[in-house]
């Protein structure tokens, strides 16, 4: 690198740590830079294995998203692996006809699936999903697009995003989306760093979201395994959808099972438009390479992305709980307590304080364990947490009540530890443990090069990478009178949705029909 | 403070972009064109960190100061094979109460206090064919991590009142058996293919676990932590001498001498017969495992074996099942297969899918397409070479970090693995052929020994899919169906079917 300047800013940004802290523990080396188009990157140097782990985020998830579309960010998610211009296809140009030969199709099967809606809402089909529902011309259309699909399959070549990497030594090629951001990873040997700005940059250029109706259907596979099929996942989702009264956290990041079939490929080409420009994205490498000799290859890869508008924000503020919300319901699950209170948005300067707060209450010497398993023997276990979402936050109790206890008596008791947390000041030696457990986690989460990317991505999607180095230093800053005061403020009736869960009694003959 | 000079950062490097003297390399048009200098990669050898203390004590150990950390594992020569015929749920009962239940010196409560607040993360826990401890500390309070460590393996109380509260907890898990398909599906897989008989399948029931007793921790832990039974593997910010001599002074002294330990069980016991197994559960997707005892490790087919199932469900969306069952069709998000070549009894092959129960049958149909297809042609020299050169590329991923690199020596002396295995591991994949892999599938993935199991709603699935019609219990091997009943959760008898 030539500009001097350059080079002594990147130096003095790992030198920021204030004194007395760097004496404590050394700046985590990230340097930070950003492209002509927007896009930014965070760089780790970690030369203990010959390779890199490798991944960008997309500042999008299903906050951004609104009725009707829940669940895209996902869905379009799979969709990033389906190939370009390039990858994915034999020929381009009747690969691009068969997708508009298909499209035109689907517009007439939409048609029709707007009137077998109707049909529904008239009480004369009860379930879209199943064929028996289908009107004949549905049927008919259905058939007609299946042949197309055939046909394509003579010019697709199947999932070579992944045969590439994997030909190439790619390990852990995978991807995830959350409410605030979808990130997209892998980790290669250090000599193929090329190769991954070249695949990247290209799905993001000139992607081609090609088989999109099959993998619509995969996305509800997905649904149908994680959420459907699940002891637990609809009622979560249901618990969930009462929390949140305004904010779109309220919907599940798959989508609900009316919109995961109603995704149009126009929607998808609109939503990559909007969300998925340089501008809106953060690369991150952490493993074995030269940070100095890697910013030339990102620039002439990503660089040639073309700067987009700035995304629409997320305006939407949930509004303040006025009330105690409750949900009960049976399901297969051990008796269960649920009390979730509204914290705050990720950046908030509370939120070390939130985390000290779930740190007091969880694990064997926490209070919630203490009070509720061993002292009063009314649960079997009990565990805090705190879920700081970008524009949101989440603070939780789960309380597994003892089978012939009474989950109102374990709600009670639950009541009473929170009093005691609004009354008095933490003792000096308790606040420690949680500050001493920080320190030891804070390193215990640099251990793998893989693990600190993947850090990385989701930091920076919720709006500050730096908190995987700073956040031993902020959870050290966080006081007695910080906590006390965050349990008075948040951890009111008024803030809380309590959820009780009963075991469902087994039906007749013991089966489970 | 920090975020605020991050911003004259950014623009400064956006104000002084700097050109590269070069004109860099044009992008090509395909990555194919693209150029890797080849990476030496030559692993570690055992030999070179191995340790063997007067006491009998093994130990791998390797200075690792990127953090100021000690991470240290431990296994000894212990299992559930060996726990007392109706006292089923001993062996794990013991591994984490030795954690939970206090020591000679520190009551229960003391001693959680004491680990968290040194920051000390302790795990102890007795498996099917080993007992394993693990400590991870700050190096700063390694000594007195150590000693607490040691005195738990040493001499744990077994607390009568944690011993109460720990079967409690157990019972109402237990309780949870039939709650997730996903559960029913794991357990009763095991039965078909590992029988009945096998010692992984003698289950803990409310009555094992009540007629658990103290003593019977006291006894069961004496025979399953000796140091002449242990393997430890160590690294982290110290001098490697220095540990050796603590860990030396730490475990001398035991009570009592080296108990004698059975060898673990060398085989399966007796398999369900080949056909379909169906258990009702009301979900709207089935879940099906379909496949067959395999070899174990010390097999010299395990190379071959190893790519062919990369090639038809092992490696994703480069493998054949995954392709055609999910990315062509749509009908699951997971779908593939999986080899587990045994430690110390025979593993198995495993293809696996979640579907609609309407798709079900013809998903089921897909798979077995694939097994009979890699049987009776040979695969694509792409697919080969791609395979190949995964397993090869990805073989120092195994030794990424000192504490990964001494975990597997700790694993190998415990298991006593060939030390050629890693060394050679590479030539071994490389002189696979497209007629190795041909042979393999043919010897090892008999369809007609094959078992499916098929957990979910049945009267939905039996109808099937209107536009690929095709019976689940056509496809039974053998023509052998069999409807197995769900268990009652408590004493796993078999529930009255509905």
């Amino acid at each position: 690198m030539k500009n001097a300047t350059a080079r002594r800013l990147l130096c003095a940004l790992l030198a920021l740590a204030p004194a007395a802290r760097a004496a404590q523990k050394p700046r985590l080396e990230v340097q930070e830079l950003e492209l002509a188009n927007g896009m930014r990157f965070l760089l780790l140097e970690r030369h203990d294995a010959p390779s890199v782990a490798a991944g960008w985020v997309a500042h999008v998830g299903s906050a951004n998203e609104r009725p009707g579309i829940t669940g895209l960010s996902h869905f379009f998610e799979h969709m990033m692996f389906k190939g370009s211009h390039v990858i994915g296809t034999r020929d381009i140009a009747a690969d691009l006809a068969l997708i508009e030969e298909q499209e035109r199709l689907r517009e007439q099967m939409r048609a029709e699936e707007a009137l077998m809606r109707a049909r529904l809402r008239r009480g004369e089909l009860d379930d879209l999903q199943r064929p028996e529902s289908w009107s004949e011309r549905y049927r008919e259309l259905a058939r007609q697009f299946q042949a197309l699909v055939e046909r394509q399959r003579a010019t697709i070549i199947k999932d070579q995003i992944d045969q590439i990497y994997t030909a190439n030594g790619g390990e852990a090629l995978n991807a995830f989306t959350t409410e605030d951001l979808t990130a997209y990873f892998v980790r290669l040997p250090k000599n193929r760093l090329e190769l991954w700005a070249w695949m990247e940059s290209d799905r993001l250029l000139n992607p081609v979201f090609r088989e999109f109706y099959s993998e619509r259907d995969v996305v509800f596979e997905e649904r149908r395994l994680r959420t459907e099929s699940t002891p637990l996942g609809r009622y979560d989702e249901a618990f969930a959808a009462t929390f949140w009264e305004a904010h779109p956290y309220k919907w599940p990041v798959v989508g609900w099972a009316s919109d995961i079939p109603a995704y149009t490929k126009a929607q998808a080409d609109d939503y990559f438009r909007t969300y998925y420009a340089p501008n809106n994205l953060t690369g991150v490498l952490a493993g074995d390479f030269d940070a100095a000799a890697v910013r030339p290859l990102l620039e002439r890869y990503f660089g040639r992305l073309p700067r987009g508008p700035q995304p629409p924000e997320v305006v939407t503020l949930e509004p303040r709980q006025l009330g105690e919300k409750r949900y009960r319901a049976e399901a297969e699950t051990p008796p269960t307590v649920r009390a979730w209170w509204k914290a705050v948005p990720f950046v908030h300067r509370d939120r070390a304080a939130f985390t000290v707060l779930a740190g007091l209450l969880s694990g064997r010497t926490g209070r919630l364990y203490k009070g509720l398993v061993l002292e009063r023997q009314l649960v079997n276990d009990a565990d805090a947490d705190v879920d700081l979402r970008k524009y949101a936050g989440i603070f939780s109790v789960e309380l597994q009540v003892k089978d012939g206890q009474d989950p109102a008596a374990a709600e009670q008791a639950l009541g009473e530890e929170v009093a005691r947390l609004q009354a008095q000041p933490v003792p000096a030696r308790e606040l420690q443990k949680v500050k001493n457990q920080a320190k030891a986690n804070a390193y215990r989460r640099l251990a793998s090069p893989f693990f600190v990317m993947i850090q990385l991505l989701e930091y920076d999607g919720l709006g500050d990478w730096r908190f995987l180095d700073s956040y031993a230093e902020e959870v050290d800053a966080v006081t007695a009178e910080d906590v006390q005061r965050l349990a008075r403020e948040y951890l009111t009736r008024e803030n809380s949705t309590v959820g009780v869960f009963l075991r469902k009694a087994a039906a007749p003959g013991g089966g489970e029909q | 403070m920090s975020v605020l000079a991050v911003v004259p950062l950014l623009l400064a490097l956006q104000a002084h972009s700097p050109v590269p003297a070069a004109s860099p390399a044009p992008i090509p048009a395909h990555p194919d064109q693209l150029r890797f200098a080849p990476i030496e990669f030559t692993p570690p050898r055992a030999a070179d960190y191995r340790v063997a203390l007067p006491n009998g004590l093994v130990v791998f150990v390797a200075e690792d100061r990127s953090l100021p950390l000690v991470n240290l594992t431990l296994l000894s020569r212990a299992g559930s094979y060996l726990e007392p015929a109706g006292k089923e749920g001993l062996a794990a009962l013991t591994g984490s109460l030795m954690r939970r239940g206090g020591t000679r010196s520190l009551s229960a409560d003391e001693l959680d206090e004491k680990l968290d607040y040194l920051a000390a993360q302790v795990s102890t826990a007795i498996g099917p064919s080993s007992a394993t401890a693990s400590l991870n500390c700050l190096a700063d309070n390694f000594d007195e991590a150590l000693a607490v460590f040691v005195e738990i393996l040493k001499s744990p109380r077994f607390q009568q009142d944690r011993l109460d509260l720990a079967r409690e907890q157990e019972l109402q898990e237990l309780a949870r058996r039939n709650d997730d398909s996903e559960d029913i599906e794991g357990r009763e897989w095991d039965l078909l293919l590992e029988g009945p008989d096998h010692f992984t399948n003698r289950f803990v029931t409310a009555a094992s676990l009540r007629a658990i007793t103290r003593q019977d921790l006291l006894d069961f832990h004496r025979r399953s932590f000796h140091p002449a039974h242990m393997v430890v593997a160590v690294t982290g910010a110290f001098e490697r001498a220095a540990v050796l001599k603590k860990l030396q002074a730490a475990l001398a002294g035991w009570p009592g001498p080296a108990p004698q330990v059975p060898a673990v069980p060398a085989e399966l016991g007796r398999s369900a017969a080949p056909g379909l197994y169906r258990v009702q559960k009301d979900v709207n997707q089935g879940r099906v495992s379909i496949g067959l005892p395999a070899v174990r490790r010390d097999h010299p087919d395990v190379y071959a074996l190893e790519v062919m199932n990369e090639i038809l469900g092992g490696s994703g969306f480069t493998s054949r099942i995954t392709r055609r069952v999910r990315s062509d069709e749509g009908l699951a998000y997971s779908a593939g297969s999986r080899l587990s070549f045994g430690t110390w009894w025979p593993g198995s092959f495993r293809a696996a899918f979640q579907s609609k129960s309407q798709s079900v049958a013809w998903a089921t149909q897909i798979v077995l397409e694939e097994i009979a297809r890699i049987r009776e042609s040979p695969v694509s020299a792409e697919e080969l070479d791609t395979i190949k050169r995964s397993l090869v590329e990805t073989f120092p991923s195994s030794f990424a970090s000192p504490a990964q690199s001494m975990g597997i020596f700790a694993a190998d002396e415990y298991t006593r693995r060939d030390p050629a295995w890693w060394r050679t591991y590479r030539e071994r994949i490389q002189a696979v052929t497209a007629a190795d892999v041909q042979r393999v599938a043919r010897q090892h993935l008999d369809p007609r020994q094959l078992r499916i199991l098929v957990v979910g709603a049945q009267a939905e699935i039996a109808q099937g899919d209107p536009g690929h019609p095709v019976r689940l219990e056509s496809l039974a091997p053998g023509g052998r169906v069999e409807d197995l009943p769900l268990r009652d959760p408590l004493t796993m008898q078999p529930l009255a079917q509905p």
